[in-house]
């Protein structure tokens, strides 16, 4: 995700009730008020940021991350771990290039700028929906500098 | 393991990085031996790093999974796999319909076509059981048209990230609506007549089934497993004229397993919003309990794309019958010969029309045409019958979201030959 970065900073970050009314505001519903956000870097130069977030497919979790460059656009999501036995689709990495690029300016939603799957439906929703949530969380906390 | 996942190719660019700089560096300095050692040092202070590195994210993941568990429809009992994850999970779909017959409407009928409970448990990272448990018509006795059926009941290994393999009772891979059946996931109240009356949705076998997922979009099943039965073929009754081999099917309730069927299907995905694919099923269904054999093959060619808001589909499905001029000779003088081939095919375009917060109106329209009795096996001037008439449909109607999970339906159907079975049809179905 980020193959240049020497180390990972973690910080947690909370949101506080405006925060999530402002996120509620915008559509995401922020489902958790403490996130962990990962800045990767090279020495003291961030490069961007890595936060891994899990989210009900249909049945089970999948495990995805989501990398964002330091201008919170996604540059990468990765599925780490899908174990239902229909939808496995989701994993294919041209479904994945589709958040490529995406802000929380973006929709993220699946039918307007993210294709779906047929059969797998509510992964691509509920994964789409996820990405969403963690580039709005991550771009409120850039915003407000807790990730300086 | 998934931080080591990610943590992956951090580590392969580190080492990669040094033992460039490692070969670069030997070749363009003297003496060799001294500055080897201090890049051989250099890699494993960093090698030491990724490895504290690897730790502190799987620390934090841990610390994390349990501050920011996901919100989740799922009933938990004692897990055995993961603290934020249960590990059995019950689910259920179901759907009540009103049809009525514009030309019959003494005919109108509300139903509770179907109350499905599904259990599923997870044993392990790599075992889990799937189980399905269905009511039709809401009651179930003698008196009562219902029945309860195991519509699934498997049990799933994952052999790797691309290989899994199933074995027990499950859904044939066959077209589009056959493993994923639930009303939200198809247009209209009732589900398509190909899908119904040529492939036998919901069709199940009990067998082995394995199933590939890979990074290029192809997924691939195929297996053994049970077949049909022509034997329990009624030639009096009209229920092989309505889907041949929804008549003839065993569904693992003491079924003959003297002929073993085999059955493969392709998928490919890899356009995101595209699916592309067919399937093949085929094996004897005399059972070995009539003097002739006889082969019954399914096959399919199917289609989805979902550019936007627009989901369109097509499928095609054909089905045939071997040797039955040899099995249709006693049956002679009877309503209901067994036919030699079946087909049919439809096209739906749906347009989500509509959508505010988690509601969504999709209008659609499908149009069908299909033919349960294709063609007859020659029998002998004035004996042989005549092939069905092909039946055209066209549905119109919508498809309401409530929920994800709800969905409100309704359309109109028009039927080309038989226009008494023109009717109206309103829906509620759900699935979690």
């Amino acid at each position: 995700m980020f193959p240049d970065a020497e180390s990972f900073d973690s910080r947690q970050i909370k949101l506080d009730s405006s925060q999530m009314q402002q996120l509620d505001s915008q559509g995401v519903q922020a489902r958790s008020a403490r996130w962990v956000v990962r800045t990767a870097q090279r020495g003291k130069t961030p490069l961007g940021f890595v936060v891994i977030d899990e989210v009900i497919g249909k049945f089970e979790l999948i495990t995805y991350a989501v990398g964002l460059g330091l201008d919170g656009a996604v540059k990468q999501v990765e599925i780490l771990s899908y174990r239902e036995s229909h939808g496995q689709e989701i994993r294919l990495p041209a479904w994945r290039k589709q958040f490529v690029g995406k802000t929380s300016a973006s929709p993220i939603h699946v039918g307007d700028d993210i294709a779906n799957i047929s059969g797998a439906t509510l992964s691509c929703k509920h994964v789409s929906d996820g990405v969403k949530r963690v580039v709005t969380v991550v771009d409120l906390a850039r915003k407000n500098g807790a990730l300086q | 393991m998934n931080q080591s996942r990610l943590v992956a190719p951090t580590l392969k660019f580190l080492v990669a990085a040094n033992l460039a700089l490692l070969i670069s560096s030997a070749g363009a300095q003297t003496p060799a031996g001294e500055d080897l050692a201090r890049k051989v040092d250099q890699l494993g202070d960093e090698l030491t790093k990724v490895k504290e590195q690897l730790k502190q994210m799987q620390d934090e993941k841990a610390a994390g999974a349990a501050t920011s568990a996901p919100a989740s429809s799922a009933t938990a009992s004692a897990s055995s796999v993961s603290p934020n994850e249960p590990a059995t999970i019950l689910f259920s779909y179901g759907e009540i319909n009103y049809n009525r017959p514009t030309k019959h409407t003494e005919d109108t009928q509300v139903d509770l076509r179907r109350f499905v409970l599904g259990l599923q448990h997870r044993f392990d990272e790599k075992n889990k059981l799937v189980t399905e448990i269905e009511v039709e018509h809401a009651v179930s006795s003698a008196d009562d048209p219902g029945e309860v059926e195991i519509e699934q009941a498997y049990v799933e290994h994952a052999l790797n990230q691309t290989w899994s393999a199933r074995g027990g009772l499950f859904l044939i891979p066959a077209g589009l609506l056959n493993e994923r059946h639930e009303p939200t996931a198809y247009y209209g109240v009732e589900r398509n007549f190909v899908e119904t009356a040529i492939i036998p949705t919901t069709w199940r076998e009990g067998g082995v089934e394995i199933v590939g997922n890979f990074d290029n979009g192809l997924t691939l099943q195929t297996g053994f497993a049970t077949g049909f039965d022509l034997n329990k073929w009624d030639a009096t009754s009209t229920e092989g004229l309505e889907s041949p081999l929804g008549s003839i099917h065993q569904e693992l309730a003491l079924a003959k397993g003297h002929d073993i069927s085999v059955f493969g299907a392709l998928n490919w995905r890899g356009i995101p919003g595209l699916q592309l694919g067919a399937s093949v099923f085929t094996g004897g269904a005399t059972q070995g309990q009539a003097t002739t054999d006889s082969r019954v093959t399914l096959w399919d060619l199917h289609a989805r794309w979902t550019p936007g808001r627009w989901d369109l589909a097509a499928l095609y499905a054909r089905g045939s019958i071997s040797n039955t001029s040899e099995l249709n000779q006693p049956l002679v003088g009877n309503p209901t010969l067994i036919p030699e081939s079946f087909d049919g095919w439809y096209a739906q375009a749906a347009y989500k029309l509509w959508e505010h917060q988690e509601y969504a109106l999709t209008p659609f329209v499908r149009w069908e045409q299909f033919n349960t009795a294709r063609s007859y096996a020659d029998l002998g001037t004035g004996l042989t019958p005549e092939a069905a008439k092909t039946e055209r449909v066209i549905t119109v109607g919508a498809n309401f979201q409530v929920s994800p999970g709800i969905v409100l339906k309704a359309d109109v159907q028009r039927f080309r030959e038989n226009d008494d079975a023109n009717r109206f049809d309103l829906g509620l179905g759900w699935s979690f």
